[in-house]
């Protein structure tokens, strides 16, 4: 029972660290390697609020942490993206580039050992198919279900997220009628970053506020979003829960050692047998082209 | 009057330029070169040991070298050798930048990761320069190398502790909660880099020797969940959680430990756990942790005269007690190159590595001797006899030292759900 239990939890947390990466993808097409690094940096302005800066209450630490990283990625986008949009190679390097200068400035300022942590949400634990599950993990479920909810809600029925749909199935025709694609491209951005900083709140109260989370969320999020195929939602929630159980049945049944080894191995696997990913749909027509 | 005090001055001028070595100030500093993973607990806290040590010693006078008083000069690097992937080549670059840029008389620290630092010791007989490892590496290969090529490894000493060492000091104490509390089931986790396989795997053999039930898990650096593991350490009756990990997402583990309320007690060799945040950090939920902090002397004690001295003024320097493996050793290895360089008379490495092999010194930790075949600090249980290790169990918020026996200032206690 703790197989599923704790599968959908691993799960969710997957969907959550890859979500904002997908999301930038899937609107602007481009690929954001400074993902793990405005997490962890949602992760550490929320404890800089709590702790050194004006002592906020939790909740207000949240929305102004949050806030604050959406608007870095909106800045990324307005002063160094913008400037070599289209250019694949370059977007990688130069996202990467700041993902990396974030990750090692944080080091350098003092970001360093295991004593920044967030508080949970609700402490303690319970009992859940008579497996022990801490609320903070629910919490966690909770959120991530909502936050998909909202997500599709926002881009079905409002203005602003249909333009953003529009520039994700084509980016031509929605120019022609309007739409402008680089402000579509930077509230992607933004609201990418900030979809980190949500995954950040929510996760980093398991662990601590480590440079090297950065790192790895990086990874788990190139891992979902490269098996779901690069910019599908679906594919996102699909691989999240694909990559999930295959970690924890691996625990259960192999070693917990080979975990990290799954998530590549998935990876190597979908590039050889679909490169475009389960749902890459787009990548797909254009392979065939 | 004015005349006299005309040339009395003048008098003290030359005198001045004449014995410009009078002064310690004007030696030529002593530059005790420090590689250390800067951004990880083992590599800050042994530069704030040795700093300290270096401030207390400049602060008296420096140090006596045939009558002439030198400071001693720290130069630390950064050899980033802790993090993930190992990079050993950054750290023997570093290592070499601080002999041949910095012009570094002796090595002290690092560098951290045991590959690491046994890769440096080819880079240490090459320049032929003194090195007191002081913090990270616990494998025993180091001294076993030295034992065994004594000519080519003879500048290598480590004045801490390795696994065998600390091996035994766990096994006394899981025998006696055999004995005493008929323990007999051992979950052990342990994560993926070379020391704590090897701790892990150690412990399961000795264990099973001992006729216990164990089971052993290894997990990838930086995993945050250890639910299932954890569910199935209960599912198995484990009694004792044997954690070997240096990761500091580990604190994570004992979190979740906690509200599991398992009923096993939790122990082992945890870098999160040995630091005073730790109880800060994890929201009091790391009570009744024992964790190995391989030499006395990095949470308060009482083992030596020593050892509240320097508790005392590290927690004046640095605002905090001594934080975990590699500070008394990094701070007691700077006393011990003064104590080898007065009694040698020169800084010639050579004649240091003599000094050093005679010594004997009452210091933090116990008695400081280093074993004149292997250059690996002599331990023991007694710090009338050697040096001494530092296990302590997280009571009431405070790191209170439970073994060995004779320096134990507190029992082993029991989470209230294990009754």
């Amino acid at each position: 029972m703790e197989i599923i239990v704790y599968g959908v939890i691993n799960s969710v947390i997957l969907s959550l660290m890859a979500l904002g990466f997908t999301l930038v993808y899937s609107i602007a097409r481009m690929p954001n390697f400074a993902h793990g690094a405005l997490y962890i940096t949602t992760g550490y302005l929320a404890w800089l609020f709590m702790n050194s800066f004006g002592h906020l209450p939790y909740p207000a630490a949240i929305v102004l942490s949050i806030a604050i990283t959406a608007a870095i990625g909106a800045l990324i986008y307005r002063f160094v993206l913008i400037r070599i949009r289209g250019m694949e190679i370059s977007e990688i390097i130069a996202t990467y580039a700041i993902g990396l200068a974030i990750l090692e400035g944080l080091r350098w300022g003092g970001l360093r050992g295991m004593t920044f942590t967030l508080p949970p949400f609700i402490a303690g634990s319970t009992q859940i198919l008579g497996v022990s599950v801490d609320y903070q993990r629910l919490v966690i479920v909770g959120i991530g279900i909502l936050t998909f909810a909202t997500l599709y809600l926002f881009t079905h029925f409002n203005r602003v997220g249909l333009a953003l749909r529009g520039i994700a199935q084509d980016e031509r025709a929605a120019m022609m009628l309007g739409i402008d694609s680089d402000m579509t491209a930077i509230i992607s951005l933004a609201l990418g970053s900030g979809l980190a900083g949500l995954a950040a709140i929510l996760l980093l109260p398991l662990g601590n506020i480590i440079v090297e989370v950065g790192y790895n969320v990086l990874i788990f999020a190139i891992a979902v979003s490269v098996i779901g195929g690069l910019g599908s939602w679906g594919g996102t929630v699909l691989a999240s829960f694909i990559i999930g159980f295959a970690q924890i049945l691996t625990e259960a049944f192999l070693s917990s050692h080979y975990q990290m080894v799954v998530a590549l191995m998935a990876i190597i696997i979908t590039l050889l047998i679909k490169p475009s990913g389960i749902f890459g749909k787009q990548k797909e027509l254009e392979e065939r082209v | 009057m004015k005349k006299n005090m005309f040339y009395a001055t003048v008098a003290l001028f030359v005198i001045a330029l004449c014995f410009p070595c009078v002064s310690p100030a004007k030696e030529k500093p002593i530059v005790i070169g420090a590689p250390l993973a800067t951004a990880f607990l083992y590599g800050w806290d042994a530069e704030r040991g040795i700093k300290l040590a270096i401030d207390e010693i400049n602060a008296a006078g420096g140090v006596n070298v045939a009558g002439k008083k030198r400071l001693f000069k720290a130069e630390i690097i950064d050899t980033r050798d802790l993090e993930p992937a190992v990079p050993v080549a950054d750290a023997l670059l570093a290592m070499e930048k601080l002999i041949l840029d910095k012009d570094a008389d002796f090595i002290v620290g690092g560098p951290v990761r045991s590959e690491a630092s046994l890769a440096a010791m080819d880079l240490l007989r090459k320049h032929k320069k003194v090195s007191i490892l002081t913090t990270g590496a616990l494998t025993p290969d180091y001294s076993k190398r030295v034992a065994e090529n004594y000519d080519k490894y003879k500048y290598c000493f480590r004045n801490s502790s390795h696994v065998p060492v600390m091996m035994g000091d766990f096994m006394a104490i899981l025998n006696d909660l055999q004995k005493d509390h008929k323990f007999n089931k051992a979950y052990i986790m342990v994560q993926d880099v070379a020391h704590a396989r090897a701790g892990g795997e150690y412990m399961q053999k000795a264990l099973k020797a001992k006729n216990w039930e164990t089971e052993l898990k290894i997990y990838p650096t930086g995993t945050t969940d250890y639910s299932v593991g954890l569910i199935d350490s209960g599912k198995k009756g484990a009694q004792v959680l044997f954690l070997w990990m240096d990761m500091p997402e580990s604190a994570a583990l004992l979190q979740q430990w906690s509200n599991m309320k398992l009923k096993s007690l939790p122990m082992g060799f945890m870098n999160a756990a040995e630091q005073p945040g730790f109880w800060k950090a994890t929201g009091g939920k790391g009570e009744y942790m024992i964790v190995n902090l391989v030499n006395g002397g990095n949470a308060p004690a009482n083992i030596t005269p020593w050892t509240m001295k320097f508790v005392d003024a590290y927690k004046k320097k640095w605002g905090l007690e001594p934080e975990g493996y590699g500070t008394s050793s990094s701070y007691m290895a700077v006393y011990q190159l003064k104590d080898a360089i007065e009694r040698a008379k020169t800084t010639d490495s050579d004649a240091v590595v003599a000094a050093l092999e005679s010594q004997d010194l009452m210091g933090v930790y116990g008695r400081m001797r280093f074993d004149k075949k292997t250059h690996q600090i002599i331990p023991s249980w007694d710090p009338k006899e050697g040096a001494v290790t530092g296990i302590i169990q997280w009571q009431a918020g405070k790191r209170v030292q439970i073994f060995p026996p004779k320096v134990a200032d507190g029992k082993i206690l029991f989470p209230p759900w294990m009754k």
